[in-house]
């Protein structure tokens, strides 16, 4: 996505006015595009300055200078928030690539072509089904009561016995446990695409090569396959690390109030405190926990943008 | 690859692996589908309903509480994937005009919304002081920008041979004809592509509703769903054969059914719009 091709050009003022009579028809194309920017992203910048202020949405903001940031740095429940962003995205990333990587490399070898579409197809669904109906499934799959699949299973195999069947999604115990499968379930399959993609450019004279230097199935794996892949895998956990701090929907459809310890995430709790606090909400309070997050974001994306132009050969991700 | 004609030990396995990893995936799927046509309250493992019948389904479709919020899940999917799809495509073609004064100011105006916003609760005042909230406009409208497609849909215009445009333009086509009569019809893959994930993501949208509408009449079936399998929004099941675990399980199937039935179809294009955009060697 850079934006190298720029022409260097710069006419005198009368040649800029010319060309831009010729090119009216262009702004005027633009215009809808421009005005959606301008409402929906830009406006909202301008109330970054609630941040700075006391404000209930109704009565006129009064300006606090920094306190709301000092109250938010002493706030016991906003660390854990920030702490259980970075890991919870971070690992989430890491377990689901690396799935992504192991089905894509196996996937690759199987040599009936109607079987590798019809698995493809299967793992592929997942993904497009919203984050409420994946809750919804795992919810009822995974309740602690009779009508749950997971906990029979386990009952059936003698493992727990039916007086003692986990709540995976409601004890602080197990949610993360289950929160990661339940994105390893969802996601792998589709992340696999960019990756049989890459597989698919890969040059067979390579594997002819090895296979006369005498590399097996598994040699040929280590030896080619892999570090051919290693660019993408990289590509995808920058481009990924870059929108680590934005998680929401994800986490909030599946966590309860039991569980917060362990999955309440900076967007959940910018919610929470907003909307849901039962007393008058400062949105001043939750517009600076919310600037801390984008300006953490913001860092994130550069530092990756710089990490993406060093291993993609000057390409970076904006 | 270069494959054995022998089918080897490897071989065997892999594929066992695979048939395993597709029933690992279908497994949560299956069990919803059995439950939505079981009247009898549901007991975990099963693999056919004990007491089939069809009264879920039928809740839903008779009972206006269900109804509404399915009708407007459609009308936002199509209002919104036709908006936003205009959107992305106008952008597009403005940004492939490298020599237009300004073209550089539009395209970094656009690209710093990726790395920067002004947060959820900003964009909820802005959008609270518009008047927007609690009306469809703001579920529709709000997702429509997405820079992200926009870009994608920039790139496969880039494509477009620029002689095409000129000769459009010695014909005397203004820009706007241009667009309409070469650009739009030659990119009909990457208007497939990018108005599926649109779509896909309009009818899914969950985040939107729950920040922007308060009112209940304005909510697409994904918030009832939540409310239902929540178990606060019951819709009422006396009279009806059907247990609440039934229509719970009846509403997942209906809000995807939908999608699985063109799923298949339609996945060839979803994959085109990932290499797009990621893989571009």
């Amino acid at each position: 996505m850079a934006e190298k091709k720029q022409k260097q050009a710069k006419p005198s003022g009368k040649k800029t006015l010319a060309k831009m009579y010729k090119y009216r028809g262009f702004y005027l194309m633009f215009l809808p595009v421009f005005v959606f920017a301008v409402i929906f992203f830009y406006a909202p910048m301008l109330g970054i300055r609630y941040a700075f202020t006391n404000y209930n949405g109704i009565r006129e903001p009064s300006f606090v200078a920094f306190k709301n940031f000092q109250q938010m740095f002493s706030m016991q429940n906003f660390w854990t928030a920030f702490w259980n962003t970075v890991q919870i995205s971070i690992i989430k990333l890491l377990l689901t690539t690396f799935a992504a990587v192991v089905v894509a490399i196996l996937l690759n070898e199987i040599a009936n072509l109607l079987f590798k579409k019809v698995v493809q197809t299967i793992i592929y669904l997942p993904h497009f089904m919203s984050w409420v109906v994946t809750a919804s499934i795992f919810s009822l799959i995974l309740s602690p009561s009779s009508s749950g699949l997971v906990n029979t299973f386990l009952v059936k195999l003698g493992i727990i016995d039916s007086s003692s069947m986990i709540y995976f999604l409601g004890t602080t115990k197990w949610w993360r446990f289950a929160y990661y499968l339940i994105n390893i379930w969802k996601e792998t399959g589709w992340q696999t695409v960019i990756f049989m993609a890459t597989l698919a450019g890969i040059n067979t004279d390579l594997y002819e090569a090895a296979a006369i230097d005498g590399a097996g199935r598994w040699g040929k794996m280590w030896y080619i396959t892999f570090p051919q892949l290693r660019n993408t895998i990289l590509t995808v956990i920058i481009l990924n690390l870059a929108k680590v701090m934005n998680l929401f929907e994800s986490a909030f459809v599946l966590q309860n109030d039991a569980t917060l310890s362990v999955s309440n995430v900076l967007e959940t709790y910018i919610y929470y405190q907003s909307f849901n606090s039962g007393s008058i909400p400062n949105y001043g309070y939750t517009t600076a926990v919310g600037l801390f997050k984008s300006l953490v974001g913001c860092v994130l994306v550069l530092v990756c943008n710089q990490w993406s132009k060093k291993v993609r050969e000057g390409r970076g991700i904006v | 690859m270069k494959t054995k004609k022998k089918i080897s030990v490897f071989q065997i396995v892999n594929g066992i692996v695979f048939v395993l990893v597709a029933f690992l995936i279908l497994i949560p799927m299956w069990k919803v589908i059995v439950d939505s046509f079981d009247l009898r309250t549901a007991y975990g493992m099963k693999l056919w309903p004990e007491a089939f019948g069809l009264d879920g389904y039928k809740n839903i479709f008779s009972n206006p509480t269900m109804f509404r919020p399915l009708v407007i899940s459609f009308i936002t999917t199509i209002a919104g994937t036709f908006v936003a799809l205009t959107l992305s495509t106008l952008g597009a073609y403005v940004l492939i005009q490298w020599d237009m004064p300004g073209r550089n100011f539009f395209a970094n105006m656009l690209l710093f919304t990726m790395i920067f916003n002004g947060g959820m609760i900003p964009t909820y005042l802005v959008l609270r002081g518009l008047h927007l909230t609690n009306t469809l406009g703001v579920v529709i409208l709000f997702p429509a920008l997405n820079v992200y497609n926009l870009v994608l849909m920039r790139n496969f215009f880039e494509g477009i041979p620029a002689s095409l445009f000129e000769s459009a333009t010695l014909d005397g086509c203004s820009p706007m004809q241009t667009f309409i009569r070469i650009v739009l019809p030659m990119s009909k893959a990457a208007l497939a592509s990018i108005g599926l994930m649109f779509a896909v993501t309009y009818w899914n949208d969950y985040t939107h509703y729950k920040l922007y509408i308060t009112d209940s009449k304005w909510y697409n079936f994904q918030m009832k769903l939540r409310g239902m399998v929540m178990g606060s929004d019951l819709p009422p099941t006396a009279g009806s054969n059907a247990t609440e675990n039934t229509v719970r399980n009846a509403a997942i199937i209906v809000v995807i059914i939908p999608f699985m039935i063109l799923y298949p179809f339609l996945q060839k294009y979803f994959v085109k719009g990932v290499n797009i955009g990621a893989v571009k060697e």
